[in-house]
């Protein structure tokens, strides 16, 4: 059962490792990335502070959780359709649909190596936060952590299936993809406290995945809050993952139905 | 191998230019296969001929599950098209004609345990399988990557990965394309002597050679237009075009040179 999905893990190993300065380089951005936000903590602040209360935390804390949050569970949200592209521009889309895999592993395979990759990225994320800038993740509760992950990354993943479709149906040009990922992080609490923004911001943020996500994952990790604590935001993600889950399957299947019918399965 | 009544039209994209005109008409659709029908008995090898843009590797990828047809049914190895896929995709091996859908930066063994995975071999039976297509095709230099090997190659990878699962069925598009004189009279015989006469596989393949049609065919299909001008073994073409003794070649213009359908 897990050969297909370890075999498209083994390709894609080789062939990210054939690329030797990638690896170093994706670490080296993710330092900089959060000294960034260390120095903006450094000039700003105390201005957040009133934003931030409930989390029991100071921005810099706040956004560098959030940040390795969201770098994990937008794997979700890139790598279907990023994958799906690459496969049809390299040509080999065609050849592994004609063997008798079904669609769900072919899916769940493409976006497999992003995910282990995400998974050190976000290792590398809590070290230096430990390690580099003495953040006390001691209060972490570590079950509705792995509830919140594990319905985020559902979510996110329909996400990125849809947005997948759009790829499979057009080829180039995702305006569902760059509309998730670029509000999401805008609006979603990932870089700021959604508190931050207007009242009607803050209304509009609430039909989106990640804001009670990034708000369960703070409470979660910084104040230990325990899955009745979060039963509203687990609540919303369920739906989420529950609604979209489904949907976006189908929608996929559809598409290739469409792009067999147009003959169009490996244009690109 | 049963089809019935296939028509495929493709309908062309909207065209950015054309909207930006406001010209929301789309233009006329392409009729690329129309109405074929035929029946293809098991152990038999076909070949499809026809002039470019006759609708021969549109008809292959149809048989292989690639492109659903707009109408008619597809029947192979008992079982639909559109219904029964995967038991269809695990029945058939495809080799196309642009080898360009292998994995570049991993070797050519790498690639073949790769789709062998994906066609549900274990680790163990992948290995011994790769290992005697190996053997069978000559291949010495397994682990170089692929996209050091030359198109003939190539070609030899495309055809053992379309053989990787032992399938029944083996549908070709035009499998000598990209090779050498020396290369292609050696996979035109190894087509011949160990895929037809020793594996009995059913063979469908479109060539524009017609020695290669006539070296390991037993059935003929000239294609234009997406219609089909004739079916049948030499003989019946012979009669059809009414060319006794005559070439394929000669019977291949007869039927199929410069008609132009209204």
């Amino acid at each position: 059962m897990l050969r297909k999905p370890l075999a498209f893990l083994k390709k894609d190993f080789i062939t990210e490792s054939s690329y030797n300065l990638n690896f170093l380089f994706n670490f080296a951005g993710i330092l900089t990335s959060i000294l960034g936000y260390f120095f903006i903590n450094k000039l700003f602040g105390n201005r957040m502070v009133g934003h931030l209360e409930e989390f029991g935390v100071n921005y810099f804390s706040y956004v560098l959780l959030s940040m390795a949050f969201f770098g994990y569970v937008g794997v979700g949200l890139s790598s279907f359709s990023e994958h799906l592209r690459n496969e049809q521009v390299q040509g080999t889309l065609e050849a592994v649909l004609l063997t008798p895999t079904g669609i769900s592993t072919i899916l769940l395979s493409l976006s497999l190596w992003n995910l282990v990759l995400a998974t050190v990225d976000m290792a590398v994320y809590i070290l230096f936060a430990i390690f580099l800038f003495k953040i006390n993740f001691s209060n972490v509760n570590i079950i509705s952590t792995i509830v919140v992950f594990a319905l985020t990354i559902i979510s996110f993943s329909s996400l990125g299936i849809l947005s997948a479709c759009f790829i499979m149906v057009f080829k180039r040009g995702n305006p569902f993809g760059w509309l998730v990922a670029s509000l999401e992080g805008l609006i979603g609490g990932v870089y700021f406290p959604i508190t931050v923004l207007p009242g009607w911001v803050q209304l509009l943020a609430k039909f989106f995945p990640i804001t009670h996500a990034i708000r369960a994952i703070e409470l979660a990790v910084y104040r230990g809050y325990d899955l009745k604590q979060l039963s509203g935001e687990i609540l919303s993600l369920l739906i989420f993952s529950a609604v979209l889950a489904p949907l976006s399957l189908a929608a996929f299947k559809h598409s290739i139905k469409r792009a067999r019918r147009e003959g169009s399965l490996i244009q690109y | 191998m049963e089809v019935k009544d296939v028509t495929k039209d493709f309908i062309p994209a909207f065209s950015f230019t054309e909207l930006l005109k406001f010209n929301f008409k789309r233009a006329s659709t392409t009729r690329a296969i129309d109405g074929l029908s035929f029946t293809l008995n098991k152990g038999s090898s076909l070949a499809i001929l026809g002039p470019n843009g006759a609708g021969k590797t549109t008809l292959l990828k149809i048989l292989s599950t690639l492109i659903l047809p707009d109408k008619g049914s597809v029947k192979i190895n008992g079982s639909y098209l559109d219904v029964q896929d995967e038991k269809i995709k695990a029945s058939i091996g495809f080799a196309g004609a642009a080898e360009r859908s292998f994995y570049w930066r991993l070797t050519g063994r790498q690639n073949l345990e790769f789709f062998s995975a994906m066609y549900g071999l274990d680790k163990a039976a992948a290995s011994s399988r790769i290992c005697a297509l190996f053997k069978l095709f000559g291949v010495t230099y397994q682990d170089k990557r692929f996209d050091s090997y030359s198109a003939g190659m190539q070609q030899k990878f495309a055809l053992m990965r379309a053989l990787i699962h032992d399938p029944p069925i083996l549908l070709l598009d035009e499998p000598t394309k990209s090779l050498d004189y020396a290369s292609s009279l050696e996979l035109r015989s190894f087509i011949k002597e160990v895929l037809v006469k020793k594996q009995r596989k059913t063979l469908v393949f479109t060539t524009h050679q017609m020695d290669e049609a006539l070296g390991f065919a037993d059935m003929l299909m000239i294609l234009h237009y997406g219609r089909l001008f004739a079916y049948g073994t030499l003989e019946e073409l012979r009669r059809k075009a009414g060319m006794p003794g005559g070439s394929l070649g000669e019977i291949f213009i007869r039927l199929a040179g410069g008609s132009v359908p209204c």
